[in-house]
């Protein structure tokens, strides 16, 4: 279980985050939506420690995550994907998802045995072993970085953006990658600006205003919730709902794409 | 024959040096963006040093190394820490500025305890030649040679082969990225910043030998080193190793048929003409930049 309380961070102009409270059970997937400033991915920094929150704290279980280095937050099952090119382009794809593994780099077995698993989970690792990471294609990229991340066998995985720039067809790899982990048990916490994708992908859903959490709920709730409509369209009736789902409708939903 | 045969492979013996040389250059620039332009000066208080070991000691200039090398690799690491540091994440043209500082330093430091004359190592096998055939192969560039590419083998094998030179390109690749797996960006840069000084402890060495230096000839050094890195393509380390070769051949073939006073010239019409058609360098790669994430 992964939950903040009372969470305040920023970046040195103020806060970012004003007292962000938000619980993701365990083998969930949590979806973060809201407007551009609302705060979401700020929420990812704080819980992978790349932010030190000035106020409140992030609990996995019983462990206090806050206050920690990243590394030792990876170390305790925490791992993200950033919404920016993450990979290390003049490395092998091999050797960018081996890197994913460099805590455990001195028990040599369980690394490679690790590696094997996540070439059978996303194939395209072994198929492009040798090719540089920064000669692939965006959704690509975006598998080996999920990939990369999963070499540590992580508890909770953090999502920034996953549809970012992806075609549908990338799209719905990652989704498929997205549901497999959870059906894994793996805990997940996303940040959508694609509203309709990303509520499609999770199980709960979280909207955030302001550096602030406006509305909890299950994926489903969130989704019909006319405040959504509200906080990116400006309105509340029924027209600005339709005109929002209107909005979302040319991307296509992964969770229907994979069944 | 036997003139070109000679002249290519004392060519290639001097290119094998100016690898070294360049290698911490080019590994530097790689990790960091940082263009260290006191790497010159790095390698003239290295020869200083060496020079001073072996007149009080005796002990022999390029077996120096095996001193100057751990100690350049610690006030590598001591500099990133105090001085290099600072300026993380700021453009290389800062880190021209400051490194410059650093060699105008170095160079005073020099001027005031060594003083302002040419010196040079001459140990006992200094005008000494292996005879193969008609060639003649001078012993001190034959032994230069061989350690440049014992320690050049050995910093190819720690950057590709290990989990620090993995940990040193990862953050030179993407800091951040580097960050979300776990390594240490702080101490991988000065860990690079050392690994790259300390490739001026066995350079510095054998400069003491092969060639005559005062305080200010890091000038001469530093622009040539550039020119080997530009040449390979910044930031590749077999682009050092050919970039030198191609400047140890331009200097040795010039000289043979023409003067060596031509030599610099054409190096950078070599140059010139290389990066006309790859303005990447010899060995620079080019990725996709149509990838937006």
């Amino acid at each position: 279980m992964l939950q903040l309380t009372g969470v305040v961070a920023g970046y040195g102009g103020g806060a970012v985050l004003q007292g962000v409270d938000l619980l993701c059970e365990d083998g969930t997937i949590t979806c973060v939506v809201g407007p551009n400033g609302a705060g979401k991915s700020t929420v990812l920094r704080v819980v992978s420690g790349l932010l030190t929150p000035s106020e409140g704290t992030v609990m996995m279980g019983h462990i206090k995550l806050s206050g920690q280095s990243a590394a030792a937050i990876l170390r305790a099952g925490v791992t993200q994907v950033p919404q920016s090119q993450a990979l290390f382009p003049h490395m092998s794809v091999r050797e960018n998802v081996l890197m994913g593994g460099f805590l455990i780099r001195r028990d040599k077995k369980l690394l490679m045995s690790r590696l094997e698993q996540v070439q059978q989970l996303v194939p395209l690792v072994a198929d492009r072993g040798a090719q540089h990471g920064g000669n692939l294609s965006g959704g690509q990229r975006r598998m080996v970085e999920i990939a990369r991340c999963l070499m540590l066998d992580p508890k909770v995985l953090l999502l920034d953006e996953p549809s970012l720039g992806l075609d549908p067809r990338s799209l719905t790899a990652v989704a498929e990658l997205i549901h497999r982990l959870h059906d894994d048990g793996v805990t997940v916490l996303l940040v959508e600006q694609n509203v309709r994708l990303g509520l499609g992908l999770a199980t709960h859903g979280v909207v955030m205003e302001g550096g602030k959490v406006r509305l909890t709920g299950s994926a489903i709730e969130v989704m019909n919730h006319p405040e959504i409509a509200s906080l990116y369209l400006g309105g509340t009736n029924a027209t600005t709902a339709r005109a929002a789902q209107a909005a979302a409708e040319p991307t296509p939903n992964p969770a229907e794409a994979t069944g | 024959m036997t003139e070109l045969l000679q002249a290519v492979i004392l060519g290639l013996l001097i290119g094998g040096v100016y690898a070294l040389m360049a290698s911490g250059l080019t590994l530097v620039f790689g990790v960091m963006n940082i263009i260290n332009v006191a790497q010159g000066a790095f390698l003239i208080f290295v020869a200083m040093v060496t020079w001073w070991l072996w007149k009080h000691t005796g002990i022999d200039p390029i077996l120096a190394s095996v001193i100057t090398t751990p100690m350049m690799f610690g006030l590598g690491w001591v500099l990133y820490r105090t001085v290099i540091v600072r300026i993380r994440g700021s453009s290389p043209s800062m880190s021209v500025l400051l490194t410059f500082g650093l060699a105008l330093t170095i160079e005073g430091i020099l001027n005031i305890t060594a003083g302002n004359k040419f010196k040079s190592a001459t140990p006992s096998y200094f005008e000494e030649s292996f005879r193969v055939g008609d060639i003649s192969l001078p012993k001190s560039q034959v032994y230069g040679f061989l350690a440049a590419m014992l320690v050049l083998a050995v910093l190819y094998v720690v950057l590709t082969r290990t989990w620090m030179g993995r940990a040193i390109r990862a953050s030179s690749q993407n800091p951040s990225g580097a960050a979300l797996v776990g390594v240490g960006a702080t101490s991988t840069a000065a860990l690079a910043f050392a690994l790259g000084a300390s490739t001026s402890g066995v350079g510095g060495s054998i400069l003491s030998v092969l060639y005559p230096f005062f305080p200010a000839s890091h000038y001469d050094w530093i622009s040539r080193l550039l020119g080997i890195i530009v040449l390979g393509g910044m930031g590749s380390l077999p682009g050092a190793l050919v970039g030198a070769l191609v400047l140890g051949l331009a200097e040795t073939l010039t000289a043979t048929y023409g003067s060596l006073r031509w030599a610099t010239l054409v190096f950078y019409v070599v140059i010139l003409a290389v990066l006309l058609f790859r303005p990447q360098g010899l060995f620079g790669t080019r990725l996709r930049e149509d990838v937006a994430v």
